[in-house]
């Protein structure tokens, strides 16, 4: 009974090998020693009894060389160029062929790879990538775009700089060694095949250049390629990291600018962690990350007093008060001392920290009441139809004053805060100043009027007696 | 002190003979009678436009013509120079009134006929003082270089484009090139400030003279009444007390626009920004200006436009020498068909100018 078995099975495994017998092309470049042919045996095509003509052209069937291989039977040689991709697609593109073998391959790739920045400008074809006459499943450690095979094939032009030069001499070719430093290039490294390579965030056919809309890691599209496998709880399972950083991050002020505003200088999941060198950034270096853009904030936190003892017991610079995937607008309750400021997490009453924190909001909540109430008299005086357009003009370094003064407070430091702030309670005294003057003109103008009225009034009757006298008399 | 006063008239009637003067003056009589009302309106017509005169100077203390400094400076006016907001207001409401008066004036004279001979050289200067007052409007509407004053002033200017042959270069010459700019701001203020004044002075105190002269016009009805049912108020002090009446009310009407609708400065001129929407000229040329809309673009081989001008032109002089050509009838009655036109070009004036502002 064993006996038949491994029969049966090795009668489904040879069965398209010995079919092959049959194919003149294959058995006759094979008897002379090509090893073209030789390489063919192990390839996908011809397991599945894929002739050597079915790319190449002519008659199979015959044992001349002569007919088997002339034009009349549509032999055309080693195809080049464009014409790989044309003896590729097909079968590759078309559904029924596919079927017949019980493929489930893509039939669109030929589509999306002439649209792509390699097929449209003919840069590579099929071949360049997946090999030719020894052809492999992607799912074949053997296979050349098998996950740890393919950082090393796309590397092959990408780290090339001369070769590179020929097509975009703007393109990095230092991919692949920041890819080597990356969590992802380090597993790929120790045969962890389930870490992202090249094709799983760039995609395989349909690759575009990554200020490309239609690219996989265009900013905005950047997110939710991440997400693919860092939001999926399942694939994730085993490396010990939350899964809900897309979550968070379409919440936060930097995932609302770049993917609700379109805004494409808000970062995406890469400004942040890198991109072929991907990894989380670690506690000293937190503050460098978002001093990339947030550069007066991190130059004014590295000379606080915080930048040192954060440094010594570890804690992560920026994020401990503003958080890391879900960092939301911050607002003046952050600072203080009420239950919903972040400085009373380390600072207790009778610190000076909190003293500092307790002085610094009060001054910011001074600034911010008495600014509205000096827009309010000014909008009374406007609504009077005084004008206040210098106060108003005034007026405007007010919202310029109280960002600066946010901004200083990652000094931390009390006296700069104050030079910083002051100028604002000046602008706001001169404006309130000159907006009640307006109002009091206003009233001045109307009892101004009512006085001359009613002068001019006793004028008019007393020349009206006048005349009436005048002319009585006559 | 009355023997002083006494002294010093003598002084001076020795030397200029002003008691000659002072008799004519207190002999001098107006007549009274149901029309009287309308003898007002010359000296109303006078009051504003010596407020004019001295409104205007007050605010040349202080405006400096330019393009980068003509809005400026009025804003500084109206904003920083103690009462500057009053002057201004005064100065621009008063402006306008004096036109009104100046109409209502005129067509009072138009229907009482009191341009009639020995009057026709009084009606003469008088319309003359009217385009004057027009010229002084036009040219100091500009003044301020706010968007509203800019472009009304670059359609009103286009205007003289479209007169034959000569139109072209003489709107280079009215604005100092090709477009309204700094140079048109210049002539402008020249225009308004030294030219208009120095020549309306010389007409006015004409005008005035003639006044003086022949005394206020009788009603064509006292042609044929007996002297015995004339009516006469003296003109000093009667007739000049309730001038000074009726000035006192005006001013007080004047304060009174001026503290509730002070005059807006609006947008400062951009020569680069597009026109905004419903720009018209000030209301007393309204009326030509909607003529001039409605008028199809060709009337009888000649442009629309220069059409318009055209009749406008003629319409003048024919009303400029209206008391050359107003004959009596066959019966002695003044010609009927003169109150139809005055009436017609009335209800003209007003009906466009209302089409004026609902059209647009």
């Amino acid at each position: 009974m064993r006996q038949l078995a491994v029969l049966i099975i090795s009668l489904f495994i040879f069965i398209p090998a010995l079919s092959q017998t049959k194919d003149g092309c294959y058995n006759c470049h094979k008897d002379v020693g090509d090893k073209t042919a030789e390489l063919y045996s192990g390839d996908v095509h011809f397991k599945l009894g894929i002739s050597c003509a079915d790319c190449h052209g002519g008659d199979r069937t015959s044992d001349d060389m002569e007919i088997a291989m002339s034009k009349e039977k549509g032999f055309i040689g080693i195809p080049k160029g464009g014409k790989i991709i044309d003896v590729c697609l097909r079968c590759h593109s078309d559904d029924v062929v596919m079927k017949k073998f019980n493929s489930k391959i893509d039939v669109n790739q030929f589509k999306l790879f002439k649209a792509s920045v390699h097929g449209k400008s003919e840069i590579a074809t099929c071949v360049t990538c997946h090999s030719v006459h020894n052809i492999k499943k992607v799912s074949d450690p053997a296979s050349p775009v098998y996950p740890t095979s393919e950082v090393k094939l796309c590397s092959r032009c990408h780290s090339d700089a001369n070769y590179m030069k020929r097509f975009n001499p703007g393109l990095p070719t230092d991919q692949f060694e920041k890819y080597k430093t990356s969590v992802h290039g380090q597993r790929i490294l120790k045969g962890d095949v389930k870490v992202a390579t090249c094709s799983d965030c760039h995609s395989a056919h349909d690759i575009f250049k990554a200020n490309d809309p239609r690219s996989t890691v265009f900013a905005p599209n950047l997110p939710k390629t991440c997400a693919k496998c860092h939001s999926d709880a399942d694939y994730m399972r085993g490396y010990k990291i939350p899964t809900d950083q897309y979550e968070k991050y379409v919440q936060s002020v930097h995932g609302k600018a770049l993917l609700e505003k379109g805004d494409l200088s808000a970062p995406a999941c890469n400004d942040c962690h890198g991109n072929h060198g991907a990894v989380p950034p670690g506690v000293k270096s937190i503050s460098h990350v978002c001093g990339v853009c947030h550069a007066l904030n991190a130059e004014m936190f590295s000379r606080s007093p915080h930048a040192e003892v954060f440094e010594k017991k570890k804690i992560p610079q920026c994020e401990i008060c503003h958080g890391n995937h879900l960092i939301e607008r911050p607002t003046d309750e952050m600072l203080g001392v009420s239950t919903k400021s972040t400085c009373i997490k380390c600072h207790r009453e009778e610190e000076r920290g909190f003293e500092v924190a307790k002085q610094m909001k009060d001054m910011i909540d001074t600034l911010v009441v008495r600014a509205s109430k000096a827009r309010a008299i000014l909008d009374e005086a406007e609504f009077k139809g005084m004008d206040v357009s210098d106060a108003r003009y005034e007026m405007n370094d007010v919202p310029q004053i109280l960002i600066k003064a946010r901004t200083v407070i990652h000094t931390a430091n009390l006296d700069e805060f104050k030079e910083t702030i002051e100028p604002g309670y000046e602008i706001v005294d001169r404006v309130i100043k000159a907006g009640l003057d307006a109002i009091y003109e206003y009233y001045f103008r109307r009892w101004g009027l009512g006085i001359s009225t009613l002068i001019i009034t006793v004028l008019v009757i007393a020349l009206y007696l006048k005349i009436k006298q005048i002319e009585k008399k006559k | 002190m009355a023997k002083f006063g006494e002294k010093l008239f003598n002084w001076f009637d020795e030397r200029y003979k002003i008691r000659g003067f002072i008799e004519f003056m207190s002999h001098k009589s107006v007549p009274q009678h149901r029309h009287s009302i309308w003898y007002y309106f010359g000296g109303v017509s006078l009051f504003l436009f010596i407020i004019q005169v001295i409104t205007g100077i007050l605010l040349l203390l202080y405006y400096r013509v330019g393009e980068d400094s003509s809005y400026e400076s009025v804003q500084f006016i109206v904003s920083k120079v103690k009462f500057g907001w009053l002057i201004r207001s005064i100065y621009s409401w008063s402006a306008n009134l004096m036109i009104l008066a100046v109409f209502i004036h005129m067509f009072s004279v138009y229907f009482t006929k009191a341009y009639r001979k020995p009057r026709e050289l009084t009606w003469v200067t008088g319309f003359l003082l009217l385009t004057l007052s027009l010229t002084f409007g036009f040219s100091g509407y500009l003044l301020p270089w706010n968007e509203l004053a800019f472009f009304a002033t670059k359609v009103g200017t286009e205007i003289i484009g479209s007169i034959p042959v000569i139109g072209k270069e003489l709107l280079i010459i009215v604005r100092g090139g090709e477009d309204v700019t700094g140079a048109t701001l210049s002539r402008f203020f020249g225009l308004h400030v030294a030219i208009l004044p120095g020549i309306f002075t010389v007409i006015l105190f004409i005008h005035l003279l003639f006044v003086q002269i022949q005394g206020m016009s009788e009603p064509p009805e006292w042609e044929k009444l007996p002297p015995e049912k004339r009516k006469y108020i003296p003109f000093f002090p009667n007739f000049l007390l309730r001038d000074l009446l009726l000035w006192l009310i005006i001013l007080n009407i004047l304060a009174i626009l001026a503290v509730f609708f002070p005059w807006d400065l609006g947008k400062k001129a951009d020569p680069f920004a597009p026109a905004p929407a419903g720009i018209k000229p000030e209301w007393y040329f309204l009326f030509m200006y909607q003529t001039l809309k409605l008028l199809p673009p060709k009337v009888l081989f000649i442009e629309g436009e220069f059409f318009g001008v055209l009749v406008f032109t003629i319409a003048g002089i024919l009303w400029l020498l209206v008391p050359f050509w107003d004959v009596k009838t066959e019966k002695g009655y003044r010609n009927r068909l003169i109150n139809y036109i005055g009436l017609f070009v009335l209800i003209y004036m007003i009906t466009m100018t209302i089409l004026g502002y609902v059209l647009s």
